[in-house]
């Protein structure tokens, strides 16, 4: 089961079934001790700042780069998909895909917040122009 | 007439693309589907939901949409497709 852990020395936060032998932000070793989740939220933002939808572009551009896939050129698409994730995350929880429905099950929903894990879909997996379930992420051409 | 159910996300590109196609076929074959947006309504989301063991098969595991159902055959189409392969599916 996963677990929120802090690093003592940097406060590092990391969310996970045990915690990383050694900090990647301040290098110290055996640094990380299990708190709760309400600690790992207020530790993490604690003026309770919004991640709004241009910063989150901005996030999902800078995740893209580092892969195979880019953001949807198809500006439009995206604004839309953007509109969908965050009237989701506010009247649902989270940035469920827009083009999907939740179970309820809550672990297998978390499979369908975005960027979800696309690479295995059958719409991206070997396909020249693959693309993630809903659109918002392309195979880059 | 056919029991049709088409399940739709406000917010879905493939739903907003596929809506035209619907309503023509509508219109050209005399055929309706019961459009039920699944994000702002919690009762067609349930009901999308209750159909889970027939629809995710054929869905990639999932309830996607559009998907389109078939009440009384309970034949599912998923995703977005040519026109002429609504039509035929509807023709089934």
């Amino acid at each position: 089961m996963k677990k929120y852990w802090r690093c003592f020395v940097c406060n590092d936060i990391h969310y996970g079934v045990k915690p990383p032998e050694q900090c990647p932000t301040c290098m110290v070793l055996n640094a990380y001790v299990e708190i709760s989740p309400d600690e790992a939220k207020k530790v993490t933002n604690p003026s309770g700042e919004k991640f709004d939808r241009e910063k989150f572009l901005r996030a999902i551009e800078e995740f893209a780069k580092k892969n195979e896939f880019q953001v949807n050129p198809d500006q439009e698409k995206v604004q839309m998909l953007l509109e969908g994730l965050f009237n989701n995350e506010q009247n649902h929880g989270l940035k469920y895909c827009p083009c999907r429905l939740i179970t309820k099950d809550p672990d297998e929903d978390l499979k369908l917040v975005c960027p979800c894990h696309f690479l295995v879909h059958e719409t991206y997996q070997n396909k020249e122009d693959g693309e993630c379930w809903c659109g918002l992420f392309v195979k880059r051409r | 007439m056919k029991n049709l159910i088409m399940f739709w996300a406000r917010e879905c590109p493939h739903c907003k693309r596929m809506m035209p196609l619907v309503n023509r076929l509508e219109k050209e074959e005399d055929i309706s589907f019961e459009k039920l947006e699944i994000w702002h309504n919690e009762e067609n989301a349930d009901l999308m939901r209750s159909y889970r063991d027939i629809i995710a098969p054929k869905c990639g595991g999932q309830l996607r949409t559009p998907t389109f159902l078939n009440k009384e055959t309970e034949d599912v189409l998923c995703g977005e497709v040519e026109y002429e392969t609504l039509k035929e599916w509807t023709s089934k």
